[in-house]
């Protein structure tokens, strides 16, 4: 193990216990690791975008690129130019148009992917559980691949209906659509619940995994790099 | 009423870029190509920006002696020590990497795993403070996929894998789709606020 090496493994396992030192509360040395760990990824973040993004897309087509790719790469450079205004509050005006460009181009692609990536799919999703000439429910039993798509579609429609905000004010006498409507609102918070918990169980999965690696790399780094170290 | 060319430019810019998604016309497609690619790249512009401004607004609380100018110091440091290795031997050199493997990394390990005590002090409290039927279906949910995905102390009950993989893929399943359809509605009215030109979040 050379020196960097061990000076690594320490630098890592005080990072560890400062931040585990938030169980007792927030304190500095939980800051100064959270303050060293954004500067550090902000500067991971900006080489990486120069490298990966600016370098092969805007630069390099502008120097050694045909005609048509150094005027391709000019107007990103351009607008790129104007977006650096924002820095100044004098100039801050001329940055809304890439920042325009951006929105709308960011609003498009958005509207295309939820409904070509979404919406599409998950209706596709709903409507073929009831195909019962294919197998791709739950169970290749027919009745049951039946059930078990009703329930898919009553949870799937319940649990939009819970997102509806239109039924007004609550009142003494709701009128039969008022009540069909907190009847499908109740029925969908109970697949939410169940939704929830189950993200909540695959997070915690994950968690249980990262504290067992890091409790692990301490019980290692005391064997192997502390206990020598004070033994010699 | 006010039409500046900035609103402009994101409605046409937005229309244009739309039609390339749903119209099979091979012109619209290629502008559609073309201006993704320069948005992507105009991103790339405005994360340094953002980087930027994260420096300046800590240079300036470091120089004014505001109270946390020691936690500025510290990111600042950080900050232009990554840009110099970073930038000056490349992201895969042994240097970098050892910056990432020593730094970054047990970080945010460290992060993720303070999140599992985090989350069972969350559970707790949602029992103790909010224990209505909906948090307990909501407690039970997690109690059983984490016992069906983990059994506790090597005993597993028969058919809870089952049962496991019935929650996984029917009611889970629904009102995962339900909140997907719910989160799809959601961007499609908030990206057509943005391109009729109701919503300007670019003026400022």
């Amino acid at each position: 193990m050379s020196n960097l090496d061990i000076f690594g493994a320490i630098l890592g396992f005080a990072l560890t216990l400062m931040v585990f030192s938030y169980l007792i509360g927030d304190n500095p040395l939980f800051r100064v690791a959270i303050h060293i760990f954004i500067g550090v990824t902000a500067g991971f973040v900006c080489i990486i975008v120069i490298n990966n993004v600016l370098l092969p897309r805007m630069i390099v087509p502008l120097i050694s690129g045909s005609m048509e790719e150094r005027l391709l790469a000019i107007i990103p450079m351009l607008l790129g130019w104007l977006l650096l205004t924002k820095i100044s509050p004098r100039l801050a005006t001329f940055g809304n148009i890439p920042v325009a460009f951006l929105v709308g181009v960011a609003a498009a692609v958005a509207i295309g992917g939820a409904v070509l990536g979404t919406l599409f799919p998950q209706i596709n999703a709903t409507i073929a559980i009831f195909d019962l000439t294919t197998s791709r429910g739950f169970d290749t039993n027919k009745g049951l691949q039946l059930v078990n798509g009703i329930i898919i579609l009553v949870g799937t429609v319940t649990t939009l209906a819970y997102f509806h905000f239109g039924t007004g004010p609550q009142q003494a006498n709701p009128t039969g659509l008022q009540s069909l409507l907190r009847g499908f609102n109740q029925v969908g918070q109970v697949f939410i619940a169940i939704t929830f918990g189950f993200l909540f169980a695959g997070v915690y999965s994950a968690a249980m995994v990262a504290l067992v690696e890091r409790l692990s790399f301490i019980v290692d780094f005391l064997k192997s790099v502390l206990l020598p170290l004070l033994s010699s | 009423m006010k039409f500046p060319f900035s609103v402009a430019v994101a409605i046409g810019i937005g229309l244009i870029t739309l039609a390339g998604y749903f119209l099979n016309i091979p012109v619209l497609q290629t502008l559609r190509m073309a201006l993704i690619e320069w948005a992507t790249t105009l991103a790339a512009v405005a994360l340094l920006v953002g980087i930027a401004n994260l420096f300046t607004i800590h240079w300036n609380k470091l120089t004014s002696g505001k109270v946390g100018g020691l936690y500025s110091a510290i990111l600042i440091v950080s900050l232009v020590l990554t840009l110099g290795v970073v930038g000056w031997f490349g992201p895969t050199h042994t240097y970098s990497k050892w910056i990432f493997n020593n730094v970054q990394l047990p970080v945010e390990g460290s992060l993720l795993a303070l999140l599992a005590v985090i989350l069972v002090v969350a559970g707790v409290r949602l029992l103790r403070l909010r224990s209505s039927m909906l948090s307990i279906i909501f407690i039970i949910t997690a109690m059983v996929i984490l016992l069906a995905t983990g059994p506790l102390f090597g005993i597993s009950v028969p058919g809870l894998t089952e049962l496991r993989s019935w929650i996984a893929q029917v009611p889970a399943m629904a009102g995962a789709r339900g909140l997907l359809l719910g989160i799809g509605l959601g961007i499609v009215a908030a990206g057509l606020r943005v391109l009729i030109g109701s919503d300007r979040p670019y003026r400022g």
